[in-house]
């Protein structure tokens, strides 16, 4: 037997890697850890919308008189509100990719032995916590001002699909954008678009019937109309008045499933490109 | 088997600049191999390729056997890295930066806290390893970033440049810590450096690498064997290259005497320094600035291509 067939035919040395459970748990806590010592990123996406739910709310429910409706104002923004507060939550967690690319361990981690996808899913993980948090506090602030929520297992069970995959869906497009820009700057100047923009078109203050066609049209193309819509027949809207303006059916449970597809198929179609464009910009 | 083996490795960068040309070579276990060239030479691109954060566009390089295109997670997984930059998470203490590596590289956790009780010790960073790292120097955070990479007692460890940006007293330090580190670590070492004392000093075989292709890859005194015992340098006020070339006609110097700015080197190979100073003057080429020394690792750089080492990046 030659030199050659017998070093290939020698076992290769054992390669240890963490289990993929184990490697997302570690991925998912350094984040957490990240986060919670810098305040300022939990803090500061939430001021805007609690004050929305603290004094905009109230106060523009006694000035107008409300919504006209079976749906009580206060509550109908302090569930908009949330649209407000995932979006923004999730492009301060994206920040944290260009600062890990640029002065954190985001090169110890590529060269880690694990697929690369799980830097961007265990980053995930932790936007969704802490969207979890914002959105119970300000929907707990709503609450405080005398918003009126129907609190039942099924509307709770439709209130956390949306904001799961809602929050999945806006962590994904921060992170697809974190991995295409260069500089924070551009980062920060695109974060109007991305979080504020849509939640002007997407029926948080008022119903999108209240808007011209066009853009009630548009509204209905946008995964954080179907979000809030869902959020809202979760909690407060339970006729589904705002699902009804989004499909104009008459089962409200079907235009709740179709609205949930709209959002899962945001999420999962985000996810895919940002694992791949995250993939793709880390290696030269 | 052969622990690194590399095989034509080549990069080429979007824009067509090539970056490393199609360069072999090996190293053995137990070996610490280096990579030695001025900056842009190739050698962070070569390590990218090896730790697989760079993809190759031609060639083949395996790790322990395994293929680093083809099987990137065994590659990295019997590999660690330390990089020319810090890259640490600075707002985490330096013992959740080692514990973090560990997880990651599947080192249990009371096999991972014996090991960093271990290394810290050895790397003597002990005494602040539960402080922000934002705190620690430089000298303190490369110290760090080496335990780091050994927490998941690697078969490779590549280091990138390990001592650029710290102090000479620091970097003196850490040269002593790295050369310690393969007489009690089982590991084999690629290290890259632009110093040349560092290669010589801590290098069993130095390839060196110059515009993206390797032009001589030899023991450090294999290398400067090559040129003798001493070598004559000298100034001159004509040409140099002609000087050199009236030199070679004249058989004070060979083939391997070289020139560069108004400077002169020749490599004496027994001859007396003094028998060539007198042919020297007797042809009228006034030098000045005259040494006898030995040679360097940088004299062997310049013969090979012709640039100083510091005028080469």
């Amino acid at each position: 037997m030659s030199a050659t067939s017998d070093a290939v035919s020698m076992p290769l040395p054992q390669a240890r890697r963490a289990r993929p459970a184990s490697a997302l748990f570690t991925l998912a806590r350094r984040r957490a850890l990240l986060t919670s010592r810098t305040p300022r990123q939990i803090a500061v996406p939430l001021v805007g919308p609690a004050l929305l739910a603290l004094i905009l709310a109230p106060a523009l429910q006694k000035a107008t008189g409300g919504l006209h409706s079976h749906i009580d104002y206060t509550s109908f923004v302090g569930v908009g509100a949330i649209g407000l507060v995932i979006p923004l939550s999730c492009v301060f967690a994206g920040l944290s990719v260009l600062v890990d690319r640029h002065s954190g361990a985001q090169r110890e981690l590529l060269a880690a032995p694990i697929p690369r996808a799980y830097l961007v899913l265990g980053n995930m993980v932790v936007a969704l916590v802490l969207a979890a948090l914002q959105a119970i506090v300000v929907v707990g602030l709503s609450a405080l001002r005398g918003g009126v929520f129907h609190i039942t297992i099924v509307g709770v069970a439709w209130f956390m699909a949306a904001a799961l995959l809602f929050t999945v869906f806006m962590y994904a497009l921060a992170e697809t954008v974190a991995s295409r820009v260069t500089k924070e700057e551009d980062y920060i100047g695109a974060t109007p678009v991305l979080a504020i923009l849509p939640f002007f078109f997407a029926g948080a203050l008022f119903p999108i019937g209240a808007m011209p066609g066009v853009l009630a049209a548009i509204a209905k193309a946008m995964p954080l109309t179907h979000a809030l819509a869902l959020l809202r027949y979760g909690f407060i809207d339970p006729a589904g008045k705002g699902l009804h303006d989004i499909w104009g059916m008459s089962n409200v449970t079907l235009e709740a499933w179709l609205s949930l597809a709209v959002v899962a198929l945001f999420a999962a179609a985000l996810t895919v490109i940002a694992i791949r464009v995250f993939s793709r910009s880390a290696v030269k | 088997m052969t622990t690194i083996e590399v095989r034509g490795l080549r990069k080429t960068y979007p824009g067509g600049v090539e970056a490393v040309k199609g360069i072999d070579f090996d190293v053995e276990p137990g070996e610490v191999f280096g990579l030695l060239g001025p900056n842009g030479a190739g050698k962070s691109t070569t390590i990218g390729m090896l730790t697989t954060t760079v993809a190759p566009t031609g060639g083949s390089a395996r790790l322990a056997g395994y293929d680093v295109a083809k099987q990137p997670l065994q590659a990295r997984s019997v590999s660690s890295v330390v990089f020319q930059e810090p890259v640490v998470d600075g707002s985490l203490s330096g013992r959740e930066n080692l514990e973090l590596h560990a997880r990651l590289w599947g080192v249990d956790s009371a096999r991972a806290a014996r090991r960093i009780e271990e290394l810290v010790q050895v790397l003597g960073i002990a005494e602040l390893i539960d402080r922000k790292v934002d705190s620690y120097s430089g000298g303190q955070r490369r110290r760090l970033e080496i335990a780091r990479a050994l927490v998941s007692k690697p078969q490779v460890l590549f280091l990138d440049e390990p001592t650029v940006g710290l102090d000479p007293r620091i970097r003196h330090e850490l040269l002593d810590v790295i050369a310690g580190l393969r007489a009690r670590e089982d590991v084999t070492i690629l290290v890259t450096t632009h110093y040349l004392d560092e290669a010589q000093r801590l290098a069993d075989r130095v390839a060196i690498i110059h515009h993206g292709e390797i032009v001589a890859l030899d023991r450090p005194e294999a290398l400067l064997a090559g040129l003798g015992e001493e070598i004559l340098e000298f100034r001159v006020e004509r040409d140099a290259e002609s000087a050199v070339e009236l030199l070679r006609s004249l058989g004070v110097a060979g083939p391997d005497a070289f020139a560069v700015g108004a400077r002169v080197t020749v490599a004496l190979h027994g001859r007396p320094a003094a028998d060539a100073l007198q042919e020297i003057d007797k042809h009228h080429l006034r030098p000045s600035e005259i040494q006898v020394r030995r040679p360097t690792l940088d004299d062997v750089y310049i013969q090979l291509t012709g640039t100083r080492f510091d005028e080469a990046a």
